[in-house]
Protein backbone atom coordinates (compact mmCIF):
# COMPACT_ATOMS: atom_id res chain seq x y z
CA UNK A 1 0.00 0.00 0.00
CA UNK A 2 1.38 3.42 -0.96
CA UNK A 3 1.64 6.34 1.45
CA UNK A 4 -1.15 8.10 -0.35
CA UNK A 5 -3.31 4.97 -0.21
CA UNK A 6 -2.94 4.69 3.53
CA UNK A 7 -3.49 8.38 4.10
CA UNK A 8 -0.25 8.82 6.06
CA UNK A 9 2.80 10.78 5.00
CA UNK A 10 6.40 9.54 5.23
CA UNK A 11 7.23 11.85 8.17
CA UNK A 12 4.42 10.46 10.22
CA UNK A 13 5.25 6.90 9.36
CA UNK A 14 8.88 7.47 10.33
CA UNK A 15 7.77 9.01 13.55
CA UNK A 16 5.58 6.05 14.39
CA UNK A 17 8.42 3.71 13.63
CA UNK A 18 10.87 5.64 15.79
CA UNK A 19 8.26 5.86 18.53
CA UNK A 20 7.81 2.09 18.28
CA UNK A 21 11.53 1.47 18.66
CA UNK A 22 11.75 4.01 21.50
CA UNK A 23 8.77 2.39 23.25
CA UNK A 24 10.39 -1.01 22.93
CA UNK A 25 13.65 0.35 24.36
CA UNK A 26 11.86 2.19 27.18
CA UNK A 27 9.69 -0.85 27.91
CA UNK A 28 12.75 -3.10 27.94
CA UNK A 29 14.67 -0.71 30.17
CA UNK A 30 11.66 -0.45 32.48
CA UNK A 31 11.45 -4.22 32.74
CA UNK A 32 15.16 -4.38 33.45
CA UNK A 33 14.83 -1.80 36.23
CA UNK A 34 11.80 -3.56 37.61
CA UNK A 35 13.76 -6.84 37.62
CA UNK A 36 16.67 -5.20 39.41
CA UNK A 37 14.36 -3.64 42.03
CA UNK A 38 12.54 -6.95 42.49
CA UNK A 39 15.85 -8.73 42.97
CA UNK A 40 16.85 -6.22 45.64
CA UNK A 41 13.43 -5.87 47.24
CA UNK A 42 13.69 -6.37 51.01
CA UNK A 43 10.22 -7.93 50.85
CA UNK A 44 11.83 -10.89 49.06
CA UNK A 45 13.70 -11.74 52.26
CA UNK A 46 10.66 -13.64 53.38
CA UNK A 47 10.39 -13.70 57.16
CA UNK A 48 13.43 -11.44 57.48
CA UNK A 49 12.00 -8.21 56.09
CA UNK A 50 12.61 -6.22 59.23
CA UNK A 51 16.19 -7.34 59.43
CA UNK A 52 16.70 -5.82 55.99
CA UNK A 53 15.28 -2.49 57.11
CA UNK A 54 12.17 -2.88 55.00
CA UNK A 55 10.12 -0.88 57.43
CA UNK A 56 12.38 2.14 57.24
CA UNK A 57 10.28 3.41 54.40
CA UNK A 58 10.09 6.94 55.73
CA UNK A 59 12.81 9.23 54.48
CA UNK A 60 13.84 10.96 57.71
CA UNK A 61 16.46 13.22 56.13
CA UNK A 62 13.90 15.84 55.03
CA UNK A 63 12.57 16.15 58.56
CA UNK A 64 15.79 16.26 60.58
CA UNK A 65 16.14 19.17 62.99
CA UNK A 66 19.01 20.42 65.13
CA UNK A 67 17.26 20.24 68.48
CA UNK A 68 14.56 17.84 69.67
CA UNK A 69 10.99 19.13 69.49
CA UNK A 70 10.37 19.03 73.24
CA UNK A 71 11.09 22.39 74.83
CA UNK A 72 13.59 22.96 77.61
CA UNK A 73 12.37 25.96 79.58
CA UNK A 74 14.30 26.03 82.82
CA UNK A 75 16.71 24.25 85.10
CA UNK A 76 16.25 20.53 84.72
CA UNK A 77 16.37 17.67 87.19
CA UNK A 78 16.34 13.90 86.94
CA UNK A 79 13.21 11.91 87.78
CA UNK A 80 13.00 10.09 91.10
CA UNK A 81 11.79 6.69 89.98
CA UNK A 82 10.84 5.67 93.52
CA UNK A 83 7.86 8.02 93.50
CA UNK A 84 7.57 9.36 89.95
CA UNK A 85 7.50 5.97 88.28
CA UNK A 86 4.00 4.76 88.95
CA UNK A 87 4.92 1.07 89.02
CA UNK A 88 7.69 1.61 91.53
CA UNK A 89 5.51 3.85 93.70
CA UNK A 90 2.48 1.57 93.56
CA UNK A 91 4.69 -1.39 94.49
CA UNK A 92 6.06 0.43 97.54
CA UNK A 93 2.56 1.63 98.44
CA UNK A 94 1.13 -1.90 98.39
CA UNK A 95 4.06 -3.28 100.41
CA UNK A 96 3.80 -0.54 103.01
CA UNK A 97 0.01 -0.75 103.12
CA UNK A 98 0.19 -4.46 103.91
CA UNK A 99 2.77 -3.96 106.62
CA UNK A 100 0.57 -1.27 108.25
CA UNK A 101 1.82 1.81 110.09
CA UNK A 102 3.08 5.05 108.57
CA UNK A 103 4.45 5.39 105.08
CA UNK A 104 8.24 5.50 104.89
CA UNK A 105 10.34 8.00 102.95
CA UNK A 106 10.34 8.97 100.14
CA UNK A 107 6.68 7.90 99.87
CA UNK A 108 5.68 9.86 102.96
CA UNK A 109 6.90 13.22 101.68
CA UNK A 110 5.54 12.49 98.21
CA UNK A 111 2.03 11.84 99.52
CA UNK A 112 2.19 14.96 101.66
CA UNK A 113 2.84 16.95 98.50
CA UNK A 114 0.45 14.94 96.33
CA UNK A 115 -2.53 13.83 98.46
CA UNK A 116 -4.55 13.23 95.25
CA UNK A 117 -2.13 10.44 94.33
CA UNK A 118 -2.55 8.82 97.74
CA UNK A 119 -6.31 8.82 97.13
CA UNK A 120 -5.87 7.19 93.75
CA UNK A 121 -3.40 4.61 95.06
CA UNK A 122 -5.83 3.75 97.84
CA UNK A 123 -8.75 3.60 95.43
CA UNK A 124 -6.92 0.96 93.43
CA UNK A 125 -6.21 -1.24 96.44
CA UNK A 126 -9.51 -0.79 98.23
CA UNK A 127 -12.09 -0.61 95.46
CA UNK A 128 -10.84 -1.26 91.96
CA UNK A 129 -8.90 -4.48 92.48
CA UNK A 130 -11.63 -6.15 94.58
CA UNK A 131 -14.28 -5.20 91.98
CA UNK A 132 -12.13 -6.53 89.17
CA UNK A 133 -11.67 -9.81 91.01
CA UNK A 134 -15.42 -10.13 91.45
CA UNK A 135 -16.06 -9.42 87.77
CA UNK A 136 -13.30 -11.76 86.72
CA UNK A 137 -15.24 -14.72 88.07
CA UNK A 138 -18.27 -13.73 86.03
CA UNK A 139 -16.87 -12.32 82.78
CA UNK A 140 -13.18 -13.28 82.73
CA UNK A 141 -13.50 -16.51 80.69
CA UNK A 142 -13.95 -14.55 77.49
CA UNK A 143 -10.36 -13.37 77.69
CA UNK A 144 -8.81 -16.74 78.40
CA UNK A 145 -7.16 -17.12 74.99
CA UNK A 146 -5.84 -13.58 74.88
CA UNK A 147 -4.32 -14.03 78.34
CA UNK A 148 -2.79 -17.36 77.37
CA UNK A 149 -1.37 -15.77 74.22
CA UNK A 150 -0.02 -12.80 76.17
CA UNK A 151 1.64 -15.07 78.75
CA UNK A 152 3.20 -17.13 75.97
CA UNK A 153 4.53 -14.03 74.21
CA UNK A 154 6.10 -12.83 77.43
CA UNK A 155 7.52 -16.21 78.37
CA UNK A 156 10.85 -15.75 76.61
CA UNK A 157 13.30 -13.11 77.72
CA UNK A 158 16.69 -12.70 79.29
CA UNK A 159 17.12 -12.57 83.05
CA UNK A 160 17.09 -9.04 84.37
CA UNK A 161 20.49 -7.55 85.09
CA UNK A 162 21.41 -8.12 88.71
CA UNK A 163 24.58 -6.12 89.17
CA UNK A 164 25.43 -2.40 89.04
CA UNK A 165 26.91 -0.77 85.91
CA UNK A 166 30.56 -0.93 87.00
CA UNK A 167 30.26 -4.71 87.34
CA UNK A 168 27.74 -5.73 84.73
CA UNK A 169 28.58 -3.50 81.80
CA UNK A 170 32.23 -4.30 81.16
CA UNK A 171 33.09 -7.27 78.95
CA UNK A 172 35.15 -10.11 80.37
CA UNK A 173 36.20 -13.43 78.99
CA UNK A 174 35.32 -16.75 80.62
CA UNK A 175 38.18 -16.44 83.08
CA UNK A 176 36.99 -12.99 84.12
CA UNK A 177 39.78 -11.10 82.37
CA UNK A 178 38.67 -7.78 80.83
CA UNK A 179 38.38 -7.91 77.03
CA UNK A 180 40.38 -5.29 75.12
CA UNK A 181 38.28 -3.15 72.73
CA UNK A 182 38.91 -3.78 69.03
CA UNK A 183 40.19 -0.93 66.86
CA UNK A 184 37.27 0.39 64.84
CA UNK A 185 37.38 2.14 61.48
CA UNK A 186 35.44 5.23 62.50
CA UNK A 187 32.12 6.24 64.11
CA UNK A 188 30.18 6.27 60.84
CA UNK A 189 31.09 2.70 59.95
CA UNK A 190 30.41 1.57 63.52
CA UNK A 191 26.95 3.18 63.52
CA UNK A 192 26.20 1.45 60.22
CA UNK A 193 27.33 -1.88 61.60
CA UNK A 194 25.41 -1.49 64.86
CA UNK A 195 22.21 -0.55 63.02
CA UNK A 196 22.52 -3.45 60.62
CA UNK A 197 23.13 -5.86 63.49
CA UNK A 198 20.22 -4.46 65.52
CA UNK A 199 17.95 -5.18 62.57
CA UNK A 200 19.55 -8.57 62.14
CA UNK A 201 18.64 -9.20 65.77
CA UNK A 202 15.03 -8.36 64.95
CA UNK A 203 14.63 -4.62 65.51
CA UNK A 204 12.16 -2.75 63.33
CA UNK A 205 13.65 0.70 63.96
CA UNK A 206 17.06 1.74 65.30
CA UNK A 207 18.36 5.13 66.36
CA UNK A 208 21.52 6.33 68.08
CA UNK A 209 22.01 9.38 70.28
CA UNK A 210 24.35 10.75 72.89
CA UNK A 211 22.70 10.09 76.23
CA UNK A 212 21.26 13.19 77.90
CA UNK A 213 21.77 12.57 81.65
CA UNK A 214 18.42 14.28 82.35
CA UNK A 215 16.73 11.07 81.22
CA UNK A 216 18.52 8.84 83.73
CA UNK A 217 16.61 8.15 86.93
CA UNK A 218 17.98 9.97 89.98
CA UNK A 219 17.57 6.75 91.99
CA UNK A 220 17.65 3.27 90.52
CA UNK A 221 14.31 1.97 89.36
CA UNK A 222 15.84 -1.42 88.99
CA UNK A 223 16.44 -2.28 92.62
CA UNK A 224 18.13 -5.58 91.99
CA UNK A 225 21.86 -5.29 91.68
CA UNK A 226 22.22 -1.96 93.42
CA UNK A 227 23.62 -2.29 96.89
CA UNK A 228 21.57 0.59 98.18
CA UNK A 229 18.76 1.57 95.85
CA UNK A 230 18.10 4.64 97.98
CA UNK A 231 21.51 6.07 97.12
CA UNK A 232 21.41 8.51 94.19
CA UNK A 233 22.42 6.91 90.90
CA UNK A 234 25.48 8.56 89.37
CA UNK A 235 25.31 8.50 85.58
CA UNK A 236 28.28 6.28 84.63
CA UNK A 237 30.77 7.83 82.23
CA UNK A 238 30.56 4.87 79.89
CA UNK A 239 26.85 5.54 79.27
CA UNK A 240 27.89 7.97 76.58
CA UNK A 241 25.58 6.76 73.83
CA UNK A 242 22.13 5.24 73.80
CA UNK A 243 21.04 2.89 71.03
CA UNK A 244 17.27 2.64 70.80
CA UNK A 245 15.79 -0.53 69.32
CA UNK A 246 12.28 -1.96 69.33
CA UNK A 247 9.37 -3.59 67.60
CA UNK A 248 5.63 -3.01 67.24
CA UNK A 249 2.95 -4.99 69.04
CA UNK A 250 0.94 -7.38 66.86
CA UNK A 251 -1.38 -5.09 64.94
CA UNK A 252 -4.75 -6.86 65.03
CA UNK A 253 -4.82 -7.56 68.79
CA UNK A 254 -3.44 -4.06 69.38
CA UNK A 255 -6.54 -2.58 67.75
CA UNK A 256 -8.67 -4.74 70.06
CA UNK A 257 -7.30 -3.00 73.16
CA UNK A 258 -7.72 -2.78 76.07
CA UNK A 259 -8.67 -6.45 76.44
CA UNK A 260 -7.00 -8.38 73.67
CA UNK A 261 -3.78 -6.53 72.96
CA UNK A 262 -0.65 -7.16 74.96
CA UNK A 263 2.60 -5.33 75.45
CA UNK A 264 4.25 -8.67 76.11
CA UNK A 265 4.85 -9.63 72.50
CA UNK A 266 6.83 -6.52 71.60
CA UNK A 267 8.39 -6.28 75.07
CA UNK A 268 9.73 -9.78 74.77
CA UNK A 269 11.18 -9.19 71.30
CA UNK A 270 12.69 -5.84 72.30
CA UNK A 271 14.31 -7.45 75.35
CA UNK A 272 15.88 -10.13 73.21
CA UNK A 273 17.12 -7.64 70.60
CA UNK A 274 18.69 -5.37 73.23
CA UNK A 275 20.34 -8.32 74.97
CA UNK A 276 21.82 -9.57 71.71
CA UNK A 277 23.09 -6.09 70.95
CA UNK A 278 24.66 -5.83 74.40
CA UNK A 279 26.41 -9.17 73.81
CA UNK A 280 27.64 -8.05 70.38
CA UNK A 281 29.07 -4.77 71.67
CA UNK A 282 30.73 -6.57 74.54
CA UNK A 283 32.25 -9.05 72.09
CA UNK A 284 33.88 -6.04 70.44
CA UNK A 285 35.38 -5.22 73.83
CA UNK A 286 33.19 -2.22 74.72
CA UNK A 287 30.92 -1.81 77.76
CA UNK A 288 27.17 -2.12 77.20
CA UNK A 289 24.04 -2.35 79.32
CA UNK A 290 20.44 -3.02 78.42
CA UNK A 291 17.46 -1.02 79.69
CA UNK A 292 14.52 -3.19 78.83
CA UNK A 293 10.77 -3.53 79.31
CA UNK A 294 8.65 -4.30 81.39
CA UNK A 295 10.40 -2.43 84.19
CA UNK A 296 14.10 -3.11 83.96
CA UNK A 297 15.24 0.40 83.14
CA UNK A 298 17.67 2.86 84.64
CA UNK A 299 16.38 5.61 82.38
CA UNK A 300 13.26 6.99 80.67
CA UNK A 301 13.07 5.71 77.12
CA UNK A 302 10.69 8.01 75.13
CA UNK A 303 12.82 11.17 75.29
CA UNK A 304 15.91 9.14 74.37
CA UNK A 305 14.08 7.74 71.34
CA UNK A 306 13.18 11.32 70.38
CA UNK A 307 16.85 12.37 70.67
CA UNK A 308 17.76 9.37 68.50
CA UNK A 309 15.51 10.60 65.69
CA UNK A 310 12.91 7.86 65.91
CA UNK A 311 9.93 10.15 66.41
CA UNK A 312 8.23 12.71 68.62
CA UNK A 313 6.22 12.53 71.82
CA UNK A 314 2.45 12.72 71.48
CA UNK A 315 -0.17 14.20 73.79
CA UNK A 316 -0.58 10.72 75.25
CA UNK A 317 3.05 10.71 76.36
CA UNK A 318 4.01 7.88 74.02
CA UNK A 319 6.59 8.08 71.25
CA UNK A 320 5.09 8.54 67.76
CA UNK A 321 7.22 7.25 64.92
CA UNK A 322 6.41 7.95 61.25
CA UNK A 323 6.44 4.22 60.40
CA UNK A 324 4.53 2.67 63.31
CA UNK A 325 2.81 5.61 64.99
CA UNK A 326 2.67 4.88 68.70
CA UNK A 327 2.80 1.13 68.17
CA UNK A 328 6.46 0.82 69.11
CA UNK A 329 7.94 -0.80 72.20
CA UNK A 330 11.50 0.37 72.60
CA UNK A 331 14.50 -0.80 74.60
CA UNK A 332 17.84 0.93 75.04
CA UNK A 333 21.46 -0.15 75.16
CA UNK A 334 23.90 2.29 76.74
CA UNK A 335 27.54 2.07 75.69
CA UNK A 336 30.64 4.09 74.87
CA UNK A 337 31.48 2.45 71.56
CA UNK A 338 32.16 5.50 69.36
CA UNK A 339 29.29 5.93 66.87
CA UNK A 340 27.88 8.61 64.59
CA UNK A 341 24.62 9.75 66.14
CA UNK A 342 21.27 10.41 64.46
CA UNK A 343 19.47 13.76 64.45
CA UNK A 344 16.03 14.32 65.93
CA UNK A 345 13.12 14.73 63.54
CA UNK A 346 10.07 16.96 63.29
CA UNK A 347 7.22 15.30 61.39
CA UNK A 348 4.62 17.76 62.66
CA UNK A 349 3.38 15.79 65.69
CA UNK A 350 3.52 18.85 67.97
CA UNK A 351 1.11 20.78 65.76
CA UNK A 352 -1.07 17.77 65.05
CA UNK A 353 -1.57 16.99 68.74
CA UNK A 354 -2.69 20.57 69.44
CA UNK A 355 -5.92 20.02 67.48
CA UNK A 356 -6.35 16.26 67.49
CA UNK A 357 -6.93 15.25 71.15
CA UNK A 358 -8.41 11.92 70.06
CA UNK A 359 -6.40 10.05 72.70
CA UNK A 360 -7.74 12.36 75.41
CA UNK A 361 -11.30 11.79 74.19
CA UNK A 362 -10.86 8.02 74.04
CA UNK A 363 -9.04 7.56 77.37
CA UNK A 364 -11.51 5.92 79.79
CA UNK A 365 -9.74 7.22 82.90
CA UNK A 366 -9.32 10.83 81.82
CA UNK A 367 -5.55 10.54 82.28
CA UNK A 368 -4.64 12.51 79.17
CA UNK A 369 -5.00 16.26 79.32
CA UNK A 370 -7.18 18.27 76.95
CA UNK A 371 -5.21 21.34 77.97
CA UNK A 372 -1.84 22.63 76.87
CA UNK A 373 1.57 21.56 78.09
CA UNK A 374 2.96 22.04 81.59
CA UNK A 375 6.48 22.19 82.97
CA UNK A 376 7.87 18.88 84.15
CA UNK A 377 11.43 18.94 85.54
CA UNK A 378 12.42 21.87 83.31
CA UNK A 379 10.77 20.59 80.12
CA UNK A 380 7.38 21.37 78.62
CA UNK A 381 5.18 18.34 78.01
CA UNK A 382 1.59 17.19 78.21
CA UNK A 383 0.66 16.06 81.69
CA UNK A 384 -0.36 12.42 82.07
CA UNK A 385 -2.06 11.26 85.23
CA UNK A 386 -0.27 7.94 85.57
CA UNK A 387 -2.13 6.99 88.76
CA UNK A 388 -5.52 7.26 87.03
CA UNK A 389 -4.11 5.39 84.05
CA UNK A 390 -2.83 2.52 86.19
CA UNK A 391 -6.15 2.38 88.02
CA UNK A 392 -7.86 1.68 84.73
CA UNK A 393 -5.26 -0.98 83.96
CA UNK A 394 -6.00 -2.61 87.29
CA UNK A 395 -9.71 -2.68 86.56
CA UNK A 396 -9.31 -4.29 83.17
CA UNK A 397 -10.32 -7.93 82.68
CA UNK A 398 -8.33 -8.68 79.54
CA UNK A 399 -4.57 -8.47 79.37
CA UNK A 400 -2.60 -6.27 81.72
CA UNK A 401 -2.62 -2.66 80.55
CA UNK A 402 -4.87 -0.60 78.33
CA UNK A 403 -3.05 0.98 75.34
CA UNK A 404 -6.28 2.48 73.97
CA UNK A 405 -4.51 5.77 73.40
CA UNK A 406 -2.02 3.88 71.24
CA UNK A 407 -4.76 2.14 69.21
CA UNK A 408 -6.84 5.26 68.58
CA UNK A 409 -3.99 7.61 67.69
CA UNK A 410 -4.28 8.52 63.99
CA UNK A 411 -0.55 7.89 63.56
CA UNK A 412 -0.99 4.27 64.70
CA UNK A 413 -2.15 2.89 61.41
CA UNK A 414 -0.72 0.07 59.38
CA UNK A 415 2.04 0.92 56.92
CA UNK A 416 -0.08 1.02 53.78
CA UNK A 417 -0.21 3.71 51.08
CA UNK A 418 -3.24 5.42 52.61
CA UNK A 419 -1.96 6.07 56.11
CA UNK A 420 1.65 6.65 55.19
CA UNK A 421 0.55 9.24 52.62
CA UNK A 422 -1.41 10.99 55.39
CA UNK A 423 1.72 11.07 57.58
CA UNK A 424 3.74 12.53 54.71
CA UNK A 425 1.10 15.16 54.01
CA UNK A 426 0.91 16.37 57.62
CA UNK A 427 4.68 16.30 57.93
CA UNK A 428 5.16 18.43 54.82
CA UNK A 429 2.27 20.88 55.29
CA UNK A 430 3.37 23.98 57.23
CA UNK A 431 -0.13 25.56 57.21
CA UNK A 432 -1.80 23.15 59.64
CA UNK A 433 -4.80 22.84 57.31
CA UNK A 434 -4.14 19.17 56.61
CA UNK A 435 -3.90 18.51 60.37
CA UNK A 436 -7.40 19.82 60.87
CA UNK A 437 -8.83 18.09 57.82
CA UNK A 438 -7.27 14.74 58.68
CA UNK A 439 -8.32 14.99 62.33
CA UNK A 440 -11.91 15.64 61.22
CA UNK A 441 -11.83 12.67 58.85
CA UNK A 442 -10.22 10.47 61.50
CA UNK A 443 -12.94 11.25 64.03
CA UNK A 444 -15.68 10.62 61.51
CA UNK A 445 -14.21 7.55 59.80
CA UNK A 446 -12.75 5.64 62.75
CA UNK A 447 -15.19 5.93 65.64
CA UNK A 448 -14.94 3.66 68.67
CA UNK A 449 -17.03 2.83 71.74
CA UNK A 450 -17.77 5.51 74.34
CA UNK A 451 -14.95 5.78 76.92
CA UNK A 452 -17.15 4.52 79.78
CA UNK A 453 -17.99 1.33 77.85
CA UNK A 454 -14.42 0.12 78.25
CA UNK A 455 -14.93 -0.37 81.98
CA UNK A 456 -15.91 -3.66 83.60
CA UNK A 457 -19.63 -4.09 84.36
CA UNK A 458 -19.29 -3.43 88.09
CA UNK A 459 -17.72 -0.08 87.25
CA UNK A 460 -20.50 0.80 84.79
CA UNK A 461 -19.07 -0.46 81.49
CA UNK A 462 -19.42 -3.51 79.27
CA UNK A 463 -15.83 -4.67 78.68
CA UNK A 464 -15.75 -3.01 75.26
CA UNK A 465 -12.74 -3.16 72.95
CA UNK A 466 -11.71 -0.51 70.42
CA UNK A 467 -12.04 -3.03 67.59
CA UNK A 468 -13.17 -6.65 67.41
CA UNK A 469 -10.46 -9.18 68.33
CA UNK A 470 -8.85 -11.27 65.59
CA UNK A 471 -10.46 -14.69 65.10
CA UNK A 472 -7.63 -16.53 66.85
CA UNK A 473 -8.22 -14.70 70.14
CA UNK A 474 -11.96 -15.38 70.41
CA UNK A 475 -12.04 -17.84 73.29
CA UNK A 476 -15.71 -18.67 72.75
CA UNK A 477 -14.96 -20.00 69.23
CA UNK A 478 -12.39 -22.54 70.46
CA UNK A 479 -13.09 -23.41 74.04
CA UNK A 480 -16.29 -24.74 75.53
CA UNK A 481 -16.99 -22.24 78.27
CA UNK A 482 -19.83 -24.35 79.67
CA UNK B 1 -1.80 -12.84 50.54
CA UNK B 2 -1.21 -14.17 47.05
CA UNK B 3 -3.43 -11.45 45.58
CA UNK B 4 -1.24 -8.79 47.21
CA UNK B 5 1.84 -10.25 45.53
CA UNK B 6 0.34 -9.40 42.15
CA UNK B 7 -0.15 -5.79 43.22
CA UNK B 8 3.39 -5.57 44.55
CA UNK B 9 4.94 -7.25 41.56
CA UNK B 10 4.82 -4.30 39.18
CA UNK B 11 2.78 -6.31 36.68
CA UNK B 12 -0.39 -4.80 38.09
CA UNK B 13 0.92 -1.28 37.56
CA UNK B 14 2.06 -2.19 34.06
CA UNK B 15 -1.50 -3.25 33.22
CA UNK B 16 -2.90 -0.15 34.94
CA UNK B 17 -0.57 1.94 32.78
CA UNK B 18 -1.81 0.27 29.61
CA UNK B 19 -5.40 0.84 30.69
CA UNK B 20 -4.65 4.51 31.30
CA UNK B 21 -3.10 4.91 27.87
CA UNK B 22 -6.09 3.22 26.24
CA UNK B 23 -8.39 5.48 28.26
CA UNK B 24 -6.52 8.56 27.08
CA UNK B 25 -6.55 7.38 23.45
CA UNK B 26 -10.26 6.67 23.76
CA UNK B 27 -10.99 10.11 25.15
CA UNK B 28 -8.88 11.70 22.44
CA UNK B 29 -10.69 9.80 19.69
CA UNK B 30 -14.06 10.66 21.24
CA UNK B 31 -13.24 14.36 21.37
CA UNK B 32 -11.83 14.42 17.85
CA UNK B 33 -14.85 12.71 16.47
CA UNK B 34 -16.99 15.47 17.91
CA UNK B 35 -14.65 18.26 16.96
CA UNK B 36 -13.94 19.23 20.54
CA UNK B 37 -10.50 20.71 21.10
CA UNK B 38 -8.41 19.23 23.94
CA UNK B 39 -5.94 21.88 25.11
CA UNK B 40 -3.48 21.03 27.90
CA UNK B 41 -5.69 22.37 30.71
CA UNK B 42 -8.43 19.89 29.81
CA UNK B 43 -5.98 17.03 30.11
CA UNK B 44 -5.00 18.35 33.52
CA UNK B 45 -8.67 18.45 34.59
CA UNK B 46 -9.15 14.94 33.28
CA UNK B 47 -5.99 13.70 35.04
CA UNK B 48 -6.99 15.22 38.37
CA UNK B 49 -10.43 13.66 38.18
CA UNK B 50 -9.03 10.24 37.26
CA UNK B 51 -6.61 10.43 40.19
CA UNK B 52 -9.36 11.45 42.62
CA UNK B 53 -11.77 8.78 41.41
CA UNK B 54 -8.97 6.22 41.64
CA UNK B 55 -8.16 7.40 45.17
CA UNK B 56 -11.82 6.99 46.16
CA UNK B 57 -11.96 3.41 44.91
CA UNK B 58 -8.63 2.55 46.50
CA UNK B 59 -9.69 4.18 49.78
CA UNK B 60 -12.82 2.06 49.99
CA UNK B 61 -10.89 -1.09 49.10
CA UNK B 62 -8.09 -0.43 51.58
CA UNK B 63 -10.51 0.43 54.39
CA UNK B 64 -12.49 -2.74 53.81
CA UNK B 65 -9.27 -4.72 53.58
CA UNK B 66 -8.00 -3.44 56.90
CA UNK B 67 -11.30 -4.11 58.64
CA UNK B 68 -12.64 -0.55 58.86
CA UNK B 69 -16.13 -0.78 57.27
CA UNK B 70 -17.23 2.55 58.77
CA UNK B 71 -14.30 4.32 57.14
CA UNK B 72 -15.09 2.52 53.87
CA UNK B 73 -18.76 3.56 53.95
CA UNK B 74 -18.32 7.12 55.12
CA UNK B 75 -15.22 7.70 52.99
CA UNK B 76 -16.89 6.09 49.99
CA UNK B 77 -19.94 8.35 50.39
CA UNK B 78 -17.95 11.53 50.96
CA UNK B 79 -15.26 11.03 48.34
CA UNK B 80 -17.72 9.32 45.97
CA UNK B 81 -20.04 12.32 46.12
CA UNK B 82 -17.15 14.68 45.46
CA UNK B 83 -16.04 12.46 42.58
CA UNK B 84 -19.54 12.41 41.03
CA UNK B 85 -20.11 16.15 41.37
CA UNK B 86 -16.53 16.89 40.33
CA UNK B 87 -16.92 14.45 37.44
CA UNK B 88 -20.05 16.22 36.19
CA UNK B 89 -18.25 19.56 36.37
CA UNK B 90 -15.15 18.15 34.72
CA UNK B 91 -17.21 16.65 31.92
CA UNK B 92 -18.87 20.00 31.19
CA UNK B 93 -15.44 21.57 31.06
CA UNK B 94 -14.08 18.86 28.79
CA UNK B 95 -16.87 19.15 26.23
CA UNK B 96 -16.76 22.93 26.18
CA UNK B 97 -15.46 24.79 23.12
CA UNK B 98 -17.02 22.42 20.62
CA UNK B 99 -16.44 23.50 17.04
CA UNK B 100 -18.47 21.42 14.53
CA UNK B 101 -16.53 22.93 11.65
CA UNK B 102 -13.36 21.20 12.80
CA UNK B 103 -14.88 17.76 12.68
CA UNK B 104 -14.00 16.94 9.08
CA UNK B 105 -10.40 18.05 9.47
CA UNK B 106 -9.60 16.20 12.63
CA UNK B 107 -11.19 12.84 11.93
CA UNK B 108 -8.67 11.83 9.31
CA UNK B 109 -5.48 13.25 10.77
S1 LIG C 1 -3.28 3.57 78.57
FE1 LIG C 1 -5.54 3.77 78.61
S2 LIG C 1 -5.98 4.67 80.60
FE2 LIG C 1 -3.80 4.99 80.20
S3 LIG C 1 -3.66 6.99 79.23
FE3 LIG C 1 -3.82 5.49 77.57
S4 LIG C 1 -6.01 5.38 77.14
FE4 LIG C 1 -5.81 6.35 79.13
S1 LIG D 1 -4.32 10.77 69.36
FE1 LIG D 1 -3.97 12.77 68.43
S2 LIG D 1 -3.50 14.12 70.16
FE2 LIG D 1 -3.25 12.02 70.85
S3 LIG D 1 -1.09 11.59 70.54
FE3 LIG D 1 -2.16 10.84 68.73
S4 LIG D 1 -2.04 12.59 67.32
FE4 LIG D 1 -1.56 13.39 69.33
Amino acid sequence: MSDSDSGTNPNRRDFIKIAGVASAAAGGAGLGMFGYAAGQDPASYLGWQNQEGASLIFERKHYEVDVPTYEKIGPTSRPDARVENIFDRRGSFMRQLRSGGEFEEPLKSYYEKHPEDLELDRLSAEEIIPKRMADEAEYGDRFFLSQAWSDAMGAVGPDPIDSPPEENDFPRDRRGTPIEPVKLKGPEMTARLIKKLAMQFGSTLVGITELNPDWVYAYPLRRRGFENPDEPLEVPEHWKYAIVVGTPMSWDPMYANPNYGTSNDAYSRSRIIATRLEAFIKALGYPARTHIPGNSYDLMVPPIAIDAGLGQQGRHGVLITPELGSNFRPAVVTTNIPMKTDRPIDIGVEDFCKHCKICAEVCPSGSITMEGKVEVRGYRRYAIDTAKCLNFWMSNLGNMGCRLCVSACPYTRKANWLHKSAVRITAADPTGLSDRALTGLQKSFYPGPDPEDYYIPSLGGDNASYREPPWWLRTEDFIDLG
Amino acid sequence: MRAMQIFNSGFFWFIEGILCVVMILGLRAFMRERGIPMPAWKWVVFGVWVLFAGFTIAFVGTSLGEGEPTAATRGGLLFGLIAVIGGAGAWRALVSGRDPGERAQVTDS
